[in-house]
């Protein structure tokens, strides 16, 4: 039950700052209003900078990591999709290269064989195995296809004399 | 004795005769002959002993059979097995299995004939 006597009625009237003091904690403008009497202290109402200030918490910011780690893949994926395609552009520039070569008629025939050569070398080169490829050793390949028998006989004679020289 | 024998020059050497057991010239077995069997270290007789036997020709596994002091008649026991080992190996053991019943029945050294004819046997097992 509301108190009506004249005191009180008085004391609302021109003394406010009372409930100044309570209603000022509140964002809802319409907290100072009265109904019947009361003041609403309450805030009913959403406050509109907190919508614009969402919290990182919870599944909110676990979302959030693992979205930045799917946005770190896709760049990964880009970034290798990138390097693909650069090693197929430049297959197919060496492929249509000597394509081109093998279509122009060059006149000049010592510059064509030693293009041939250079491009037979780079092929050959290509398939040989990289233990081979920096090897200076003699490969058994190399004697299996000697010509040579006395040049073979004499190279034989050699390295045994140095490993007979060691033991 | 410690052999201080240098990778590269082993390596070589294994290359070299490897590689002219599978050079097609004949001349390639004579320069096995002359020289890697008549080497003074084991491993470089043992190695062209096993070149010769891969070899697999009339000429080779003669050098490898039928020599004394050669090949499955050598003085070293890790050279006679590895010939023998190397002759059990082969896929086709008819030129061998030729070459051992011809010293078996025909050679002139006892010793060389024993050393036929138990590798016989034993190719005949496998």
């Amino acid at each position: 039950m509301a108190n009506l006597s004249i005191p009180s009625i008085r004391e609302r009237l021109f003394n406010t700052s009372r409930h100044e003091q309570t209603t000022q904690r509140s964002s809802n403008p319409f907290a100072a209003s009265t109904f019947k009497g009361n003041v609403l202290t309450a805030d009913v109402f959403e406050s509109s900078t907190k919508q614009n200030q969402p919290t990182f918490t919870g599944k909110l910011k676990a979302s959030t990591f693992v979205g930045s780690i799917s946005g770190i893949g896709e760049r990964f994926q880009h970034m290798i999709d990138s390097v693909v395609k650069f090693g197929v552009r430049v297959k197919e520039s060496v492929v249509n290269s000597w394509n081109k070569l093998e279509g122009i008629e060059i006149s000049f025939n010592p510059l064509k064989e030693r293009m041939t050569s250079t491009y037979n070398h780079a092929k050959e080169m290509l398939t040989t195995p990289i233990s081979e490829m920096f090897s200076t050793g003699i490969s058994s390949k190399q004697v299996a296809k000697m010509a040579d028998m006395t040049e073979a006989r004499q190279l034989l004679k050699d390295n045994l004399a140095l490993w007979e020289a060691a033991a | 004795m410690t052999i201080t024998v240098d990778k590269k020059t082993v390596k070589n050497v294994t290359n070299i005769i490897e590689g002219l057991g599978q050079n097609p010239n004949s001349e390639s077995v004579v320069i096995l002959e002359d020289i890697g069997t008549n080497s003074k270290v084991d491993s470089i007789r043992e190695l062209t002993c096993r070149a010769l036997v891969k070899r697999n020709e009339h000429d080779s596994l003669k050098v490898v059979i039928t020599n004394k002091g050669k090949g499955i008649n050598d003085m070293s026991t890790i050279v006679a097995m590895s010939t023998i080992n190397e002759l059990l190996a082969l896929d086709d053991k008819t030129e061998a299995m030729k070459v051992l019943t011809d010293t078996v029945e025909m050679h002139s050294d006892e010793e060389v004939r024993d050393n036929a004819r138990s590798v016989k046997a034993l190719m005949a097992l496998s």
